[in-house]
């Protein structure tokens, strides 16, 4: 009943070096992430996490190996498409929020929808509403930069959420939070999920991980276990 | 993404940029404003120049008293009266004579000849004194040997003596008060009836017999400058040769060197200013290219530190779905506003200069600066020089911008 959003098969991802022998940042990854899922993937630095947020999020292509984002190989896609599929289907939240600095709280919650081309008054209309639904209707003609790191943290979820995407991609989102209102954004990424959304999170905090309902451990570039919260 | 959007976005990186882009678009608004104006004083001085030459008439010779046979640009400009009597003002030469008047009337193809005087008097009007050129002309021929016209009133007449016809420019500039047709005015102590205004010009002109009595050191039976019609303007340069041939005979003078006046070709004279007025143009014109080099490089720096520093957006706009085009789009419009606003800036701070150069110029004495009194500010050189500056920022932008499109989300996502 359940389609896989994303497929994973047999990914292999290397770096070239130059003269130095390549680097195999990932080794013989396969991973199924269905409709709905709270899927938290964790490892110690260094064992390739970061490259699996590219990998998943279809930020960067594989080596070797096929990833499918909804039913489509992304390694057949042009950079165009990839990148519309990209804005339509993930929504990302970084670690280090990653909002445009020149752009008011509302103006980056609306450049999702502007990017694929949505109606100006409709894409305003939405970013209001998530604004409000995170308790920002009094931030949004504000810059990121007045803003706590808290407040950026909710403006980039609202951002996240603006074209109404099936996945949620947070890469170490609390990560430059202190624990309470990292306790809201991850309670709020526990809503969403209930909501229907999938949200895939990547995080070395084994804290965090609980939220998960299914948790991904990699080491060395290989998944070494899969454990079902 | 709509370029509307990309248009709102680069704007948006426009207007938070950081000194170093309005550094650069000092550079450009320098640049342009030395096209706009440059580009405008050579045209206006090159309109002046073809109203001048136009005035002088090509089919016009004239004969003047002195061994000068080169003309330059400079004393081209002050229109044939004027050079007349600056060049008769030298102590050595012997003026014209009715004599080579009556030499050059039997020529071929010479249609008219017409003797005159000139020099400085003071005229008098409403007890404003100024001085002017007073040119005394043949009445019953003038009218055909002038390519002046009239505005208002008439040409002189044989029976006309104490009566003058003032150039347009004398009419309108030299009082305080503008000179009506038919009033009256003073020179050198001589009461005259104004009968008639040329469309242009500075200068008073009278009956021949009348001028002698006005002007100091004119001799009887002399002229300061004779004025020749010729039929065919083809063969100029065939009469040009045959007037000084016969002239040198009646004057005694054997050898080319020892001539004791001269010739002037406007044909030849208009070839020759031309010729130095384009090659200014073309030397300014290259300063300015150069300042607008300067200032496009400007935009590229500006543009490839821009890309840099903004790396890291890049990425972001990438991973919530800007394609390449879109990032494109943004960075080159970036680089065309800049050059937009630099336009801006540079048209009106040329149009300041150019309107300072020519007034600059205008109150200066000596016909060289004067050239550039005029300066042309057509909407097409304005128009031209903003879509210009325009290219130019998109040029220059160009490559930081196809760069910037390039970059992997990845990598520009974790660009520090």
């Amino acid at each position: 009943m359940n389609q896989p959003i994303i497929k994973i098969e047999n990914v292999w991802k290397k770096y070239d070096m130059g003269s130095v022998e390549p680097l195999v940042v990932l080794k013989e990854i396969n991973l199924e992430i269905k409709k709905g899922e709270f899927i938290a993937i964790t490892g110690p630095s260094g064992s390739g996490k970061s490259t699996m947020v590219n990998i998943v999020g279809a930020l960067d292509k594989p080596s070797w190996g096929a990833v499918y984002l909804n039913g489509e190989n992304v390694s057949n896609m042009n950079e165009s498409s990839l990148a519309f599929l990209r804005g339509k289907t993930i929504g990302f939240i970084f670690q280090q929020f990653n909002l445009l600095p020149t752009l008011t709280a509302l103006e980056n919650v609306m450049l999702p929808m502007e990017i694929i081309d949505q109606d100006e008054n409709k894409s305003k209309d939405t970013a209001e509403k998530l604004l409000n639904k995170l308790g920002l209707g009094d931030r949004m003609h504000h810059k990121p930069n007045e803003l706590s790191g808290g407040q950026q943290q909710r403006v980039a979820i609202a951002r996240s959420l603006a074209n109404n995407p099936d996945v949620v991609l947070a890469d170490e989102p609390t990560g430059n939070l202190d624990s309470k209102t990292g306790k809201f954004i991850m309670d709020f990424l526990g809503q969403l999920n209930k909501e229907g959304k999938t949200i895939i999170l990547i995080t070395h905090d084994l804290e965090l991980v609980k939220y998960g309902k299914r948790v991904v451990y990699i080491k060395d570039g290989r998944i070494e276990k899969e454990i079902h919260n | 993404m709509k370029l509307k959007k990309c248009f709102k976005l680069s704007w948006n990186i426009l207007i938070h940029s950081k000194l170093r882009s309005w550094l650069t678009i000092i550079g450009i608004i320098i640049g342009i404003a030395a096209v706009v104006s440059i580009v405008s004083i050579s045209q206006g001085a090159q309109q002046q120049l073809e109203e001048r030459l136009g005035s002088l008439g090509a089919d016009i010779l004239t004969i003047s008293p002195g061994a000068s046979r080169s003309f330059g640009p400079v004393s081209g400009f002050n229109g044939p009266l004027d050079r007349e009597s600056s060049s008769s003002s030298s102590d050595e030469q012997e003026n014209l004579t009715s004599k080579d008047i009556l030499v050059l009337k039997n020529l071929d193809n010479i249609q008219y000849v017409m003797g005159q005087v000139s020099g400085k008097a003071d005229m008098t009007y409403l007890s404003k004194t100024a001085s002017v050129s007073v040119t005394g002309v043949d009445e019953s021929v003038w009218k055909d040997v002038t390519s002046d016209e009239v505005d208002s009133g008439r040409f002189l007449v044989q029976s006309d003596s104490f009566s003058v016809v003032l150039g347009g420019k004398l009419v309108e500039n030299t009082f305080e008060n503008k000179i009506p047709l038919n009033s009256k005015i003073t020179i050198e102590g001589k009461s005259f009836k104004v009968v008639g205004i040329l469309t242009d010009g500075n200068g008073v002109y009278m009956p021949l017999d009348v001028a002698r009595t006005v002007l100091e050191d004119v001799g009887n039976e002399e002229f300061s400058s004779i004025s020749v019609k010729i039929e065919n303007v083809e063969i100029a340069n065939e009469t040009v040769g045959l007037i000084e041939q016969k002239l040198m005979f009646s004057r005694g003078i054997l050898n080319e060197k020892d001539m004791d006046f001269s010739v002037s070709n406007p044909a030849e004279m208009q070839a020759t200013i031309q010729e130095t007025t384009q090659t200014m143009s073309l030397f300014l014109g290259a300063i300015a290219a150069i300042s607008l080099l300067v200032g496009a490089i400007g935009i590229a720096n500006t543009m490839f530190t821009s890309v840099l520093e903004k790396t890291k957006e890049i990425g972001i706009m990438k991973a919530i779905g800007a394609k390449n085009k879109d990032v494109l789009f943004i960075f080159l419009f970036n680089s065309g506003l800049i050059g937009l606003v630099g336009g801006i800036g540079g048209v009106i701070l040329g149009v300041f200069g150019s309107a300072l150069i020519g007034y600059w110029s205008s109150t200066l004495s000596g016909s060289a600066t004067r050239m550039f009194g005029n300066t042309a500010l057509t909407p097409e050189l304005l128009i031209g020089s903003l879509l210009f500056s325009i290219l130019i920022g998109m040029i220059a932008g160009a490559i930081p911008a196809y760069r910037a499109s390039k970059l992997n989300p990845v990598d520009a996502l974790r660009y520090q």
